[in-house]
């Protein structure tokens, strides 16, 4: 056990690591001077502020191993420079855009998980009859749409053509929901402002397209896993064994089936993790959801380095905590992998 | 009183889009309170015919049977709930690799209880019951020679040796108290001394608790110490069946008695230094079978009529399918 946590922190430590010396030399790779992408101030500014003595620990003799030192302290003390453009803090403005992110990838993860799984199980169940084959199908089409494009054709249809649902955006401009944790729909409900109600059902109206986009893609990838990975634990040798002893197809299925078809699937779907977050950044981009997807794309069209760089730490960051610590849940919940402890019986 | 009764099994399976016997005709009467050795060289048939009795084949291969009764209810026609339960009071399977038929994310305690039938608990309350299952899995094990039950009942499959597991799978045919044990091959790969507890084990079963077994192996020597009554298969069809003792004296078949000639130790009257005999050749291939009988092309007395499949004939209790048995040239 203690090994276990052990090993997993050394590997995100030397991943981090890395993932930082990349994001440091991104300073050296960009066009520009590496101090001025990694404060996003201009030299003249810096000047001007080591000239009024503010010690800002600015050494541009020193060497890059003590700039580097320098970059992860500031790293650390929440001191990621200013945006070219806007001149607003980057830690402040990530910290506010990667919650959006994290609120619509969480959302489409639950939906296509509330929908994947069991469809899965059904198309496995029925194998090689009906509607195994219409929801293979249906998935395959639905594995094949671009998100860009599914997400433009849902604008299309629902807001455009019917006017039902609104078109972009997190939440009607006429609301004015103070900002605390950056989740929209927790925020509404922590705030104490007028008519609730009525504001979480236009939160709710927003999030409807963008996470339908994003989740019809990811339940069609859980549905085909699922599947492959029921199918599978259904051939294999102890299901036959268990019906063999004469226990119900529902016994077989509930004690035997679920749990050991789950275990190799949840792995591959903290695979899907970064997919997911790319399609969210897409489909942000779109409907100009606030988050960091759209915000990075907006800092790669004005060629905003600094900020560039932070937010690629901080999604990069995000991304690799995440899926090391799902995998890591499995690893030490996994009863195949415990230690083997032969004694003498 | 007659258990099982298999008529003309035939198990067709597509391969590739062919329909192939597998099964060809397979005969098997298994008596109450008997050990029925059933043996055949690997990939004979003998593991499909016992998945086939209780019902584990996939469901896209065809099964069929002029009868296959057990205990007088034909298993064919019944309703796949109700075999299910009659399988799981009245048969048992020791399966061939124990640690790929059980659960690897249940421990072995969990997987045994679940073999206990309700009626055997008497208790009325939850944690009575649990107490009570806990009880009969611990006398269980001890019924079959694990002396650390603890530390069995809370491991799971990965982490126990390979006999003491084989042992667990005993104790887990026997928890339901069933009629019939099949047990598909329980030494394989096993060396001597293990060999003999899981025999000892099994011919005690049999005798106290009056279970029948069939034991499906190709090791002649296990069987020859504990079964009374030998089927022979041969690729998928039935080639002779009788009295043990009978059919070491006086096999009828070809194949038969070159069986029991290949096994050194069944021959007293072997010279030193002498070659072993064996069939030429090797059992054919699935995509390859020969007509008629299907030992024809290996068989030193086979003829022309062979390409035909010959009838079961009987002498008193003693069956096989040959055209040229053995007994018919001593005349």
């Amino acid at each position: 056990m203690l090994n276990i946590l052990l090993r997993y922190t050394n590997l995100i430590i030397i991943t981090l690591f890395i993932l930082s010396l990349l994001s440091f030399a991104l300073a050296y790779l960009f066009p520009g001077d590496p101090i001025e992408i990694m404060t996003g101030l201009k030299l003249e500014e810096l000047q001007k502020l080591q000239n009024q003595s503010v010690n800002i620990g600015y050494d541009p003799e020193g060497g890059v191993l003590s700039q580097y030192g320098h970059y992860m302290s500031e790293l650390f003390s929440g001191n990621w420079g200013v945006s070219f453009n806007s001149g607003q803090p980057l830690y402040e403005e990530i910290m506010q855009s990667l919650p959006a992110s994290i609120e619509l990838s969480a959302y489409a993860l639950t939906i296509s998980l509330i929908l994947g799984l069991p469809l899965g199980f059904i198309a496995a169940l029925r194998h090689h009859k009906l509607p195994d084959y219409t929801l293979l199908s249906f998935s395959v089409v639905g594995y094949s749409i671009p998100v860009f494009w599914l997400a433009l054709i849902l604008i299309l249809v629902f807001s455009l053509h019917f006017g039902w649902l609104p078109l972009s955006g997190r939440l009607s401009l006429i609301f004015d929901v103070p900002n605390k944790t950056g989740f929209i729909l927790i925020d509404i409900l922590m705030s104490d402002i007028d008519n609730k109600h009525a504001v979480l059902l236009d939160a709710l109206r927003h999030l409807i397209l963008p996470t339908l986009s994003i989740a019809i893609v990811t339940t069609t990838l859980i549905l085909r896993i699922t599947r492959r990975s029921v199918i599978e634990t259904l051939n294999s040798e102890f299901i036959q064994a268990a019906y063999a002893r004469g226990l119900t197809t529902r016994q077989v299925l509930v004690r035997h089936g679920i749990r050991n078809a789950l275990i190799p699937i949840l792995p591959l779907l903290a695979m899907q993790f970064p997919t997911l977050l790319t399609n969210a950044m897409i489909v942000e981009t779109i409907f100009s959801w606030p988050g960091i997807g759209s915000w990075l794309i907006q800092a790669i069209y004005q060629q905003d380095y600094s900020a560039i760089q932070a937010g690629m730490l901080a999604v990069s960051v995000f991304v690799v905590l995440f899926t090391m610590s799902i995998d890591m849940l499995l690893r030490l919940t996994d009863p195949k992998r415990k230690k083997v402890e032969r004694g003498t019986i | 009183m007659i258990l099982l009764d298999v008529k003309n099994l035939t198990l067709e399976m597509d391969i590739a889009g062919d329909w192939i016997k597998a099964l060809d005709k397979v005969n098997l009467v298994i008596n109450e309170g008997q050990i029925h050795a059933l043996v055949g060289e690997s990939g004979s048939g003998k593991s499909i015919i016992v998945k086939a009795i209780v019902g584990a084949l996939p469901s896209h291969w065809r099964i069929t049977a002029d009868r296959m009764t057990w205990r007088g209810q034909n298993l064919l026609t019944m309703s796949l709930k109700k075999r299910r339960q009659l399988i799981r009071n009245d048969i048992s399977v020791i399966f061939q690799n124990p640690i790929d038929s059980l659960d690897p994310l249940l421990t072995l305690g969990d997987q045994l209880k679940e073999m206990i039938p309700k009626t055997n608990l008497t208790k009325g309350w939850f944690w009575e019951r649990n107490k009570q299952k806990q009880d009969i899995a611990i006398s269980l094990l001890h019924k079959v020679g694990i002396k650390n039950h603890e530390l069995c009942l809370k491991s799971y499959p990965h982490q126990i040796a390979s006999n003491v597991i084989q042992k667990f799978m005993i104790a887990m045919a026997v928890a339901s108290e069933p009629k019939l044990i099949i047990a598909d091959n329980p030494t394989k790969g096993m060396e001597v001394t293990t060999k003999t507890q899981i025999l000892n084990l099994l011919s005690r079963i049999n005798q106290v608790r009056d279970m029948s077994i069939l034991f499906v192996s190709h090791d002649l020597l296990a069987i020859s110490s504990m079964a009374s009554y030998m089927t022979v298969l041969y690729c998928g069809q039935t080639v002779e069946s009788g009295d043990l003792r009978l059919l070491r004296k006086r096999a009828f078949h070809p194949y038969t008695k070159a069986l029991l000639d290949s096994a050194p130790s069944f021959r007293k009257d072997l010279p030193a230094k002498s070659a072993l005999t064996s069939l030429e050749g090797t059992i054919p291939t699935l995509h390859h079978l020969p007509t008629g009988c299907r030992l024809g092309p290996r068989c030193p007395r086979a003829r022309r009529e062979c390409v035909i499949m010959p009838v079961s004939r009987r002498v008193h209790n003693h069956y096989y399918s040959c055209h040229f048995p053995i007994h018919r040239d001593t005349k």
